[in-house]
């Protein structure tokens, strides 16, 4: 078995271990069940402090105030959708993260994997950490586009960003390994890398500093 | 027979003078909640609290509520994940409620015992410190309460395996119209 399977059946016995461990996707299309009831009400306040309000006639209640009853209602089905999409927009942050481990090696081992003096081990090892780096990408991927939208919410802040972003490193990923199976061929037959498959290196590097910039858009403040 | 009548009419008019029971209504109001984490910090504002203060017998007490959806970081993404952490869709509403001495409206400061119920759970706070200042018949009212996220049992967020910080000050600033 060469080098390249060995890699993607790891990380497909990764995949599913981190999937065993977060058993989200064996959940996919059903809802967590809703809270049978709110927790338990809220303790009475102690007696012991002097200045402590006391349940008297006088004391305002919350309809004087005004809300509706939209505003007041608890929506237990909305909390277990908000619950099922931070629990895998979590995972989506610990996947994109993972990712950057071998997508950094895959630039790193670029260098010796394109030329005219480089051994097809170093071309092979380049092409492994690049399979890699797309499997985690994609599960990384599922996970954000599959988390529940909320409705009547509009994207504001810097999360615009890491979304946009996904426009420039998703495309990106998926045409950087097209023009690397190009590139790998031309320089399996002896050829140098010619036509459209030049194009590999460049759009490699955009789409690695896209996903870079995307990863820092939501841990930094700017 | 009229100067009795109108000696009665009189005393009945004073009897409910004395008897009728004076009422605050929040005009306008800011709260602000403060998040550290180590790479950065964030404040959510919301400007949707409503509030009812009823006095009698020269004690007040007052309720103040503020839909937690309504607070507002700059970042849906971290709104839509503080409600979630804070159970916002069980529970929606913050409520505070204090009692204070009616006097208290003249004074520049005031300690207040707060009750507080969110996300859940309730959380007293004792003499937390407020100042006051009046413009015309109007009283700003304004202070930080020391909350946390332990108080309400909420698991802090993290970001990149780093928690935020345990405390949570909410900066109160309101205005109250006397009724």
């Amino acid at each position: 078995m060469t080098l390249k399977p060995k890699i993607s059946l790891g990380i497909g016995i990764l995949s599913i271990f981190v999937l065993a461990v977060n058993p989200v996707w064996g959940q996919e299309g059903k809802t967590t069940a809703p809270a049978q009831a709110p927790a338990s009400p809220p303790t009475k306040p102690s007696e012991n402090l002097p200045d402590a309000p006391s349940s008297s006639k006088t004391a305002p209640s919350l309809s004087d105030l005004g809300f509706s009853p939209e505003e007041t209602e608890a929506n237990a089905r909305q909390q277990a959708l908000l619950d099922k999409r931070t629990h895998m927009l979590k995972i989506h942050q610990r996947m994109g993260l993972i990712t950057t481990i071998p997508l950094v090696a895959t630039v790193v081992t670029s260098m010796n994997a394109g030329g005219r003096n480089t051994s097809s081990a170093s071309r092979d090892l380049h092409v492994a950490l690049g399979s890699v780096t797309g499997d985690l990408y994609g599960i990384t991927a599922y996970y954000a586009i599959r988390a529940p939208r909320m409705q009547g919410t509009e994207t504001r802040g810097q999360i615009r960003l890491h979304k946009t972003l996904a426009w420039i490193h998703g495309p990106g990923m998926i045409l950087t390994p097209i023009l690397g199976a190009m590139a790998f061929n031309q320089k399996n037959n002896g050829e140098k890398v010619h036509g459209i498959a030049s194009a590999h290196g460049p759009v490699a590097i955009v789409t690695a500093g896209a996903f870079g910039a995307a990863l820092l858009s939501v841990s930094v403040k700017f | 027979m009229p100067k009795r009548k109108l000696a009665a009419f009189l005393l009945l008019a004073i009897a409910n003078v004395f008897a009728a029971d004076r009422q605050w209504a929040l005009k306008q109001s800011t709260l602000t909640y403060h998040v550290s984490h180590p790479l950065h910090s964030t404040d959510g504002v919301s400007h949707a609290a409503r509030g009812k203060g009823v006095c009698h017998d020269g004690e007040c007490e007052f309720l103040i509520a503020v839909p937690v959806k309504t607070f507002d970081s700059g970042d849906s993404n971290r709104d839509l994940h503080m409600i979630q952490v804070t159970r916002g869709a069980e529970f929606p509403m913050v409520t505070v409620r204090t009692r204070l001495p009616e006097t208290a409206a003249a004074s520049a400061s005031v300690k207040a015992d707060l009750e507080i119920q969110f996300a859940g759970q309730t959380a007293q706070y004792k003499q937390v410190p407020f100042q006051l200042a009046t413009q015309g018949s109007e009283t700003r009212i304004s202070g930080t309460i020391p909350a946390t996220l332990s108080d309400f049992k909420i698991d802090p967020p993290s970001l990149l395996t780093m928690p935020v910080k345990n405390d949570i000050p909410v900066r109160v600033e309101m205005t109250w119209d006397p009724q």
